[in-house]
This record gives C-alpha cells, sequence and structure tokens, in this order.
C-alpha cells in the first residue's frame, strides 16, 4: 500500500476523500491581539525595540543623512540593495555611492559576491505591529539573501507597510497569491542554546536598523 | 580540521545512558534512578525548563482567551488529521504547482533512500541540514555521513550535539543537558582553539565556521514546522537564522517532514504560531518565520533550483488509524517537557528516545512499540500538567492510563503482578477472606514496626516500596472493626 493508500485506510476510506471538508471557524475575538488600525506604526516601533531592533522615524527629506550616518558609525562599506520602486525613487544607490560607499543592487551582484558585502539595505511588503515583524516577499528584484547573508540588515518602513496583526498578515498574504519564499523577520539572529544565556548573532544580521517613514 | 565532522570524543555522560539504552532491553528504571542522582544533570536542567515554563505563563497572559486559542489550534491540528487523505492530495498538487516535488516515504529507509536518489542526480557534495525532529527519527545525518557527504548541523545546539557525538535531550533546546564549560571543551577540541566558556565567544566561532560552509554547500536539508495545504508551503520557525541559510543559498533543498504536520490555510498559521513560541520557550514570536513551497522563480539570484518536499510516514499511519490519533496533533513545542516533574528530575536522554518527556513516553512506544518500551507510560504522575501546558490540548494523561490498560491487556507487565491482581480480586470478592487477610497483615505490620512505629522492610514484593520510604504501621483497629464495635 502506498502512504496515501495508508491514510485513507486509517481514516476508514477505501480511497482518498476528494470533497473539500470544510475546515473549523477561526474565531476573530480569540485569535487577533491587536483591533486597532491607530498608532500602528507607534506599537510597530515598542515592539520592535522589545526584539532588539534598533528603530529611527524619521521624514522622507532626512532619511538618506540617517542612512548615511548610521552606515559610517557601523563602519559598513559596501551596501547591497534590492530593486525597488521605494529605494530607487529615492535615488539611495546613487547617493550612498555618491557619499563614498560601494553600493550596489541586486542585478549587478551574484550570491556568492553578497557574502562580502557589509549591509544590506531592503523595503518590506509589510510590517507587523502585533510582532513587531518586518515581513519580505522575496522575488527576482528582492533577493532572498540580501535581509540575510550581510551581517547588518538596514530596512526602510513606509506608513502603507503596516498591518495590525498576524491575522491580516495571513489574510494578505492569501490573497496576494503566488506561493514563493516570505520571511517573516522578528529581531536580529540569536540563540540561547548554551546555558539559556542570549547571544545576538547567530547565523543571520548581528544587527537590525530600521528608519520608519513619516 | 577536517572537511567532515570526524568524532574522536563522546560525551562520557551521554554515553552511560546510550549504553545503558542499548544494553539488550530498554530499562528506564535503572536509568533515571541514576539521572535523578546526577546533581549537575539536574541543576542544568531545572534551570533552563523552569525558565521556558515560567516565560510560557506569562505569554498566555497576552491572549485575550488562551483556552479558547488552544482548543481552536487543537481543532485545527485535529480536523487536518481527520482529512489528511484530502490535505495530502491538496498540498502534493500545490507543491507541484509551484514547480516543486513532492515524495512518500512509508518508512525511514525509504526516506533514505529517495533522499541518497535526490542527492545522487544533482550530484550533491555538502550538506547544511537545520534541526529536524523527523531526521533525528530516522537518523539521516549519520546516514548521509556515511555515504561520504560532508553534513553540518546548523543549529548551534544541535552543532554541538553533532561534533560531540552526543544526543539532543529536550524537543526545542537540544543542549538543555550541558553546561558551559563542557561546550568549552569540546569546542577546544574541534577547533584546536585556547579553551574558552564564554557563550558570546563559542557562538562567534560557530558563526564563522558555518558562514563558510553556507556560502559553499549545494543541498540544503530541513524539516518543517507545517506545511499548508492549500498554498504548498512549509513553514519553518526558528531563532537563529540557520533554517533561512539552508533554504536559501544551496542549489538543491530537500524538506522531510511527517505527514502530521499540514494545516488547511494561510489564515492556521495565524493561530498555531502565537501559540507555538509562547509554548515552547515564552517568546511572543520568533526571530524568523520562514515561508517557502518551491525552487526559485523565473529570474530569480537565489533559493535552490530543487524542490523537494519527503513526507514521512514511518509508523504515523497506525497511529493516525488508532485510539491515539489525537498524539499527531503535537507541534513539538516541549512545554509538556518544561512542565513535567519526572522530565525535570531525569532529563531527556533518561526516554531512551529522541522524543522525551510526557510527549516522548507516548508516542515513543507507539512508534518502536509498547513491548520495547512499556516502562514509558508508567513515567508519569498523571498530575495533568502536561494536558494543561499543551498548546493543541492532546490530553496526555489519559492516552497514558490507557497505554497502561494496553500493556495489561496484551500481557506485557510482569507475570507476578498478574498474579498479585488476580488473588486480590478473588480475595476481595469474600468478606471472609479480605477479614482474615488484613488481620495477619495487620498483625504483621505491626509486629514489625514494633519498636519505631514505622514499617522499615516488608518481604517481596513489598520490598520495593519500603527500600525507599518507611510506611507508619498500621491502626490498631481496621475501620471494619470500628464500624461493628461503635
Amino acid at each position: 500500500m502506498t502512504v496515501l493508500e495508508k491514510v485513507s485506510a486509517a481514516l476508514g476510506r477505501t480511497s482518498p476523500l476528494l470533497e473539500a471538508p470544510i475546515p473549523p471557524a477561526i474565531s476573530e475575538p480569540l485569535v487577533r491581539l491587536v483591533h486597532s488600525d491607530i498608532g500602528l506604526p507607534e506599537l510597530f516601533a515598542k515592539r520592535a525595540e522589545e526584539n532588539k531592533m534598533h528603530v529611527t522615524a524619521c521624514n522622507v527629506e532626512d532619511l538618506m543623512g540617517h542612512l548615511i550616518g548610521f552606515l559610517r558609525e557601523t563602519g559598513c562599506r559596501k551596501i547591497a540593495l534590492p530593486i525597488s520602486r521605494l529605494l530607487d525613487g529615492l535615488e539611495v544607490v546613487k547617493q550612498l555611492n555618491h557619499a563614498g560607499f560601494e553600493a550596489k543592487r541586486w542585478d549587478q551582484m551574484t550570491l556568492d559576491e553578497l557574502y562580502d558585502y557589509d549591509c544590506g539595505v531592503t523595503d518590506v511588503t509589510y510590517a507587523v505591529a502585533e510582532t513587531g515583524s518586518l515581513v519580505i516577499r522575496a522575488s527576482a528584484k528582492h533577493g532572498r539573501s540580501l535581509s540575510l547573508v550581510p551581517p547588518i540588515h538596514v530596512a526602510i518602513l513606509e506608513p502603507k507597510n503596516f498591518l495590525p496583526d498576524l491575522v491580516d498578515v495571513f489574510d494578505r498574504l492569501a490573497k496576494d497569491g503566488g506561493a514563493g519564499n516570505i520571511n517573516f523577520i522578528t529581531g536580529p539572529s540569536k540563540t540561547s542554546d548554551i546555558e539559556m544565556n542570549l547571544v545576538v548573532g547567530v547565523h543571520g544580521p548581528c544587527q537590525v536598523q530600521l528608519f520608519i517613514l513619516q | 580540521m577536517t572537511s567532515t565532522l570526524e568524532h574522536q570524543t563522546i560525551d562520557p555522560h551521554t554515553q552511560d545512558f546510550l549504553d545503558e539504552a542499548k544494553a539488550s532491553k530498554f530499562d528506564f528504571h535503572s536509568i533515571s534512578i541514576k539521572a535523578a542522582g546526577d546533581e549537575r544533570l539536574k541543576t542544568a536542567i531545572n534551570s533552563a525548563v523552569m525558565r521556558q515554563y515560567t516565560g510560557r505563563q506569562l505569554r498566555l497572559l497576552e491572549l485575550p482567551d488562551s483556552e479558547g486559542l488552544r482548543t481552536l489550534a487543537g481543532d485545527i491540528k485535529g480536523h487536518a488529521l481527520d482529512y489528511l487523505d484530502y490535505y495530502l492530495v491538496q498540498t502534493k498538487q500545490a507543491v507541484e504547482r509551484n514547480g516543486g516535488q513532492v515524495h512518500f516515504a512509508r518508512t525511514g529507509e525509504e526516506a533514505k533512500r529517495i533522499i541518497f536518489d535526490i542527492i545522487d542526480k544533482a550530484n550533491c557534495k555538502s550538506c547544511i541540514k537545520s534541526k529536524s525532529m523527523v531526521s533525528e527519527e530516522i537518523e539521516l545525518a549519520h546516514a548521509l555521513e556515511a555515504r561520504g557527504m560532508d553534513v553540518v548541523e546548523t543549529d548551534l545546539g544541535e552543532f554541538i550535539v553533532q561534533i560531540d557525538h552526543d544526543k539532543p535531550s529536550h524537543l526545542v533546546s537540544p543542549i538543555v543537558h550541558k553546561d558551559r564549560a563542557s561546550i568549552g571543551k569540546s569546542f577546544a577540541e574541534y577547533f584546536g582553539t585556547p579553551f574558552t566558556d564564554d557563550p558570546e565567544k563559542l557562538t562567534k566561532q560557530a558563526r564563522v565556521y558555518l558562514r563558510d560552509k553556507f556560502r559553499r554547500a549545494d543541498f540544503g536539508m530541513t524539516g518543517g514546522n507545517f506545511v499548508v495545504a492549500e498554498t504548498g508551503q512549509v513553514c519553518v520557525v526558528e531563532n537563529e537564522g540557520n533554517a533561512r541559510q539552508s533554504i536559501t543559498t544551496p542549489r538543491v533543498l530537500v524538506s522531510l517532514i511527517g505527514i502530521e504536520k499540514l494545516v488547511p490555510r494561510l489564515a492556521d498559521l495565524a493561530v498555531m504560531l502565537k501559540l507555538l513560541a509562547r509554548s515552547a520557550t515564552g517568546q511572543p514570536f520568533t526571530v524568523y518565520t520562514n515561508l517557502f513551497g518551491g525552487p526559485q522563480q523565473e529570474g530569480e539570484k537565489d533559493g535552490p533550483e530543487e524542490f523537494h518536499l519527503v513526507f514521512l510516514d514511518n509508523g504515523r499511519t497506525e497511529i493516525l488509524g488508532s485510539e491515539y490519533r489525537e498524539t499527531l496533533r503535537c507541534i513539538r513545542c516541549g512545554a509538556c517537557l518544561n512542565a513535567c516533574p519526572i522530565y525535570r528530575k531525569i532529563g531527556g536522554h533518561a526516554y531512551g528516545s529522541i522524543y522525551p518527556g510526557p510527549i516522548g513516553a507516548l508516542i515513543t512506544p507507539l512508534f518502536q512499540g509498547l513491548g520495547n518500551f512499556k516502562d514509558l507510560p508508567q513515567a508519569s504522575s498523571l498530575c495533568g500538567a502536561c494536558y494543561e501546558a499543551c498548546p493543541v490540548k492532546i490530553n496526555i494523561p489519559k492516552h497514558l492510563i490507557n497505554m497502561r490498560k494496553d500493556i495489561v491487556s496484551q500481557h506485557l507487565n510482569h507475570p507476578m503482578e498478574r498474579v498479585i491482581y488476580r488473588m486480590w480480586a478473588w480475595a476481595l470478592k469474600s468478606p471472609f477472606l479480605y477479614g482474615a487477610i488484613s488481620a495477619m497483615q495487620k498483625f504483621e505490620l505491626r509486629r514489625r514496626a514494633k519498636k519505631t512505629g514505622w514499617v522499615k522492610s516488608v518481604p517481596f514484593p513489598g520490598s520495593g516500596w519500603t527500600q525507599i520510604r518507611d510506611m507508619p504501621a498500621p491502626a490498631a483497629k481496621t475501620f471494619h472493626e470500628m464500624w461493628r464495635g461503635k
């Protein structure tokens, strides 16, 4: 018997069920933790900081000043970016190169080269206020590794990114369709494996800096 | 430093347990006595699990109705199991639509053959593997190494387990039984570097070593916390980023997952994920929650070129068809281990399998035969703390009691036990016999307790009791006598 046949037999059927069963209804009051759309960036920032991400709120005009300041402070030189409407619109690559950094877009590098980069600067698909998580859907323009391989990750968030609750995120993801790669990022990489001591910076980025555009 | 992990040293501590577990028959009794007497082990485990346990309790308070949410989570998993045939077919179709391949393996051996085949066809040499209980279950890493593959466990805890040739002792925190000094010693030996026991420095050392592996590996292995049937996406949660590496950088990716891991919809993940990390480590949410469902799409430069989802049965369909179906809801959060007064005293190795604690006491006999592990269902005080902690409401105490019934009905208990109970039943049926025996018993016990008022020893089989505790002398008059004489 194949595994599928064994499963059907164990459930008392002679062939696999073909008609779609109806899963239990998900009662929203039970699951939802964030009920309001008001103050999402503030709640997000609070939760993100609890998860050891650094948050800076700023205006679009001040973004480059803040970003360049942060990259200089952390000693970054090579910066990787996705092809993104937001970042391209702000001419981030051009301005970083102008400021003396070596900034390149994802289409100008290989995955192997990315291992030698100091920082990935990305936009995000969603930002979840409930958990302080970034949600990034990967694509040809936005490599899966950009927010993973370089030791520092900088994310730039727009007001339209914010969603209240995980309930809303999975609702959106289901509506967006496509099953590609989706990553929830809730802090720098960490471990407590050795005697429950929290150590930040294991296999993912050691530092996550967020700029929230107002 | 060699490219494959060659093991010169074995943690002597674990080796003792393993030797005893292997010696002909699994003897829970003697292993647990030994573990319970080990103060170092007890302290290490207690400090770790108590932290996760209290963290869990605090985090559940954040939920509007944690009881209701646990019921819902249990219902969702229960529903997926009741219609598993439908959801498996749906998942297969979805994964194929995404460009991936689905395989079904009846046994661990079959799963290994499927995976070897994938490796041979794609000519892969170097594997980065993220933490997965299922691959421990079928000892996949050893099998891959034996075929000459360079395999590295990338979760920090599992990496330490691997270089020590040890076994994980907890579902979530594999090395709760180890202290930093022994980890420092292993690292110094393995890397040939000066000794340090600073967790920061040890972690950094592993980071540098494994980063190079990530960069070069051509084969990624993961398990899966959930599989979403409607989209064909696998969900893997973690804190370190190593699973994300495994699913992102190598050109071939295999996820080996038990058939019971399905949930019907993406929306179900909101329910499950709100409970999983809270129950496991007392975190509101893990650092990384990864969803992936196929190979890289048109134009993508990273992500696997090939994606295979291998569904493992290995005894699960037998459980599905039995009265123990509910145990397949388990999401391996470890909350029942942390809550269990027995686990806290003896640790994970004493259970003789990779699934320890209350849930292990249930599923290990189901997977590996009740006859081989008949002590495990007894390794519980039936206090119910595990049931209270379980995010999917598996009624562990109820199933443990049923399994004890199975032990009796399948005549797996000691013949002496059966004789004694038969005699007892016979005596209880006759008021005369009952009275005569209890009078004799009272006389003998009071004689033995004459000096101190405590019975310090009785003949076999009662000696099993008095070896470790004294018993107060029975009262001068039995209840029956008092009733009659009132």
